[in-house]
């Protein structure tokens, strides 16, 4: 098992390899995009924004089939950004990964990294600084937070009492079920994304112990873990609309 | 699978971050031009179905007008018809008038002609009788007046009666 390269900064605990993907999927993201932006036409579309304008129209069909897309405008940003951090971060674990060993206490800017403090003689530990940063369930956790908070605050700001009413329907004795589906949803998210992600790639270190029979092997697990990766990142943007649809419209009909 | 607190908030902190940064420089910009690329088509379509409207109006048009040149044709065709079957006619008219009319005048120069003719050879005949029947009775018939009246007058009975 792999141990993450925590530091305490004066007491906060700062995991360096989340630190370290966020920066790099933050930037790959924001150079992709900023690349596709750089010389916009109307008439003669480069390939790169051709390809960043499919996105968005499909972001905008993810929409769509969530909620009437005149109320969901304001998102196509939020689930741009989503699908599209979330697929570059599924991917960037994908081509290889870089883990250290340590036998001895090791030291980042003067701090000592955790997992290597108490290390007996002749005892390792193996500490993973690249990988999917959406392998990291912390960082999952970080975008569920991101939706959950948003689609309450979405919901009692658009929906106002229908909001609150919600959660006593379609009997007051339901509550306490609802809560727990509310709160379940980006638990929900959370755990999916980070799961996929991790086993696919836990899978590819389990494959690569086959030594060079694991050459077909992971070529057709690489490609898999593409399709999962872009899956993942449809489900979370789907979900998120969903969600945030299911929080801010009321539909008179159902009640 | 531990769970670090500041991890979760590294992660929303850099998402907020990137979502911020990507919706003021690029996102923008990028759903202007789409926006402007869809005006531009509906801009488009929309002249593409005026200009279609009107081609078949102009169409109409030409159709309408084509209709009125033939129908005037048509028009012109059977006035110059009339007019010729006029024209014929009072030409045939005219001419039929002014054959009569020569006829006419040829009947009376020849009727003046005749009596000329007539009137002459009377005279001519009478001097020629009186000549011959002074040479055959040489002094008996003098020429006065009386016999050559006789004569005169026996030679308008037989006129008269030719």
């Amino acid at each position: 098992m792999h141990a993450m390269p925590k530091i305490m900064l004066g007491g906060i605990p700062i995991d360096l390899s989340v630190v370290l993907m966020l920066l790099i999927s933050c930037t790959v993201v924001f150079v992709l995009v900023m690349l596709s932006v750089r010389n916009l036409s109307v008439e003669n579309p480069s390939k790169l924004q051709n390809f960043m304008e499919w996105v968005v129209e499909f972001v905008q069909g993810v929409i769509g089939s969530a909620m009437d897309l005149k109320k969901g405008k304001p998102y196509i940003s939020l689930g741009l950004t989503l699908i599209l951090f979330i697929f570059v971060s599924n991917l960037l674990g994908l081509p290889f990964s870089v883990v250290t060993m340590a036998h001895e206490p090791v030291t980042v800017f003067g701090h000592v990294i955790e997992a290597t403090k108490n290390l007996a003689h002749g005892d390792h530990v193996e500490i993973l600084w690249y990988k999917s940063p959406t392998a990291d369930i912390n960082v999952t956790a970080g975008l569920a937070l991101i939706v959950f908070v948003l689609m309450n605050y979405l919901g009692i700001k658009l929906n106002g009492k229908h909001y609150f009413k919600h959660y006593i329907e379609p009997f007051p004795i339901f509550l306490p079920l609802n809560i727990i589906e509310n709160l379940a949803k980006p638990i929900a998210l959370a755990i999916r994304l980070y799961a996929n992600i991790f086993a696919g790639e836990v899978l590819i270190t389990v494959i690569l112990k086959l030594g060079i029979l694991s050459i077909p092997f992971l070529a057709v697990w690489q490609g898999f873990s593409i399709f999962v990766g872009a899956l993942q990142a449809f489900i979370f943007t789907i979900l998120t609309m969903v969600y945030i649809a299911q929080m801010t419209i009321h539909e008179e009909e159902a009640h | 699978m531990d769970i670090v607190w500041t991890n979760i908030v590294f992660s929303i902190v850099a998402f907020a971050l990137l979502y911020f940064l990507l919706s003021k420089f690029a996102f923008s910009k990028l759903f202007g031009i789409m926006e402007k690329r869809r005006e531009l088509v509906m801009q488009q379509m929309d002249e593409a179905a005026k200009t279609r409207e009107q081609a078949v109006a102009y169409v109409e048009e030409q159709k309408q007008a084509l209709n009125n040149a033939r129908q005037e044709a048509q028009n012109i065709i059977q006035q110059s018809q009339i007019t010729s079957n006029q024209q014929m006619d009072k030409i045939l008219e005219q001419a039929k008038s002014e054959a009569s009319r020569i006829k006419d005048e040829a009947v009376r120069d020849i009727e003046n002609e005749k009596n000329k003719a007539v009137e002459e050879l009377r005279s001519e005949i009478g001097t020629a009788s009186v000549r011959i029947a002074s040479k055959l009775i040489k002094k008996e018939v003098s020429a006065s007046g009386e016999q050559e009246q006789l004569v005169d007058q026996y030679l308008k009975e037989v006129g008269g009666r030719s």
